[in-house]
């Protein structure tokens, strides 16, 4: 469905929209598998809240989309139904391997996601400030939920727990990278004009103190010590950005 | 299935049973005492909040509490 209204033509804001439309997307349906088959009749209730809040999330970005010049080079992308674009990571294009999988997604990539939704709350933008607000506060519950999940299979021990340590190793570089390399003409450009207020580096900044204090509370060994001169915590080993593909915002 | 493989097996389900039971109390309106809606299974707190808040939402709740049974103390009981 096209608009009567006139188009923006800002391809960076475009491409940013996709790639949130996109991964709302793809967790959304790979949470949905778990709706009957989580551990416990409680967490299966709750992945399927969870499932419907994340394709809600994508439902309300994709006609936003639509709202771009951008999107005249080919308006069958901009509907979820007819889109055969799919900019969401890697680590989405496959079912979850197991329960952890799942965890690992919920703790990490959405917790991520989330951090950009809040650097975007005051966004110059009307229609992304007004979504990331709901968004923000729906995503709370399911930071609970993360955060609960790792601290429960972590203390399990034994295989539960490195099950759990190689489902967060497996998506730690590409949902770090997400946020784009410190130059990133994308993000560099959306953080000019206000649309978000923060730069990849002080994205991944605001992440790394959302989720490491769960992280090292379970001793749980990630690439990150905390600086005590500035009292951030920093990653110790380079990101993979040979494998960046800035397109697909996504490690290939 | 070997010996070993069931035991590991059964070590991993007793891992992640849950076994602490939470009462769910609710109300809808200020003026109406909290009763109680259900209960759910969590050894996590933060994971009974969530469990609560995701299976009785089916009123728009003014207020949601839990409270771990085995806390409550009984003066009558039959």
């Amino acid at each position: 469905m096209s608009t009567t209204t006139r188009r923006i033509d800002h391809a960076a804001l475009f491409a940013v929209l996709s790639s949130l439309a996109d991964n709302k997307q793809a967790v959304g349906r790979r949470y949905a598998y778990w709706c009957n088959g989580a551990p416990a009749l409680e967490a299966a209730v709750a992945a399927a809240a969870m499932t419907q809040d994340e394709l809600g999330h994508a439902r309300t970005l994709y006609p936003l989309l639509d709202n771009f010049v951008q999107a005249e080079a080919d308006l069958s992308q901009v509907e979820p139904e007819t889109r055969t674009l799919h900019y969401s990571l890697a680590y989405l294009d496959r079912d979850f391997a197991g329960w952890a999988d799942f965890v690992a997604t919920n703790f990490l990539f959405d917790t991520a996601l989330t951090t950009f939704f809040e650097a975007a709350q005051q966004s110059s933008y009307e229609p992304l400030r007004q979504r990331a607000r709901k968004i923000v506060q729906e995503e709370r519950i399911h930071e609970m939920h993360g955060e609960g999940w790792v601290r429960r299979l972590a203390r399990a021990g034994g295989a539960v727990r490195a099950t759990m340590a190689a489902s967060l190793e497996r998506l730690w570089n590409e949902t770090l990278c997400w946020f784009g390399p410190n130059d990133d003409p994308i993000m560099q450009q959306l953080y000019r004009e206000g649309i978000i207020d923060a730069t990849p580096d002080e994205l991944r900044a605001r992440y790394l103190k959302k989720i490491m204090p769960t992280l090292q509370g379970l001793d749980i060994e990630v690439p990150v010590a905390f600086n005590a001169s500035n009292k951030q915590w920093e990653l110790t080993g380079a990101l993979p950005w040979e494998r960046w593909d800035a397109v697909g915002r996504r490690l290939g | 299935m070997s010996d070993t493989m069931a035991t590991e097996k059964k070590a991993r389900r007793d891992a992640l049973n849950e076994s602490h039971v939470w009462q769910v109390y609710a109300r809808r309106k200020f003026e109406e005492p909290l009763h109680e809606i259900g209960n759910v299974m969590a050894d996590d707190v933060e994971l009974a909040k969530v469990y609560a808040r995701s299976i009785y939402d089916e009123f728009a709740w003014v207020e949601m509490v839990i409270v771990p049974r085995e806390t409550i103390v009984h003066v009558i009981e039959t």
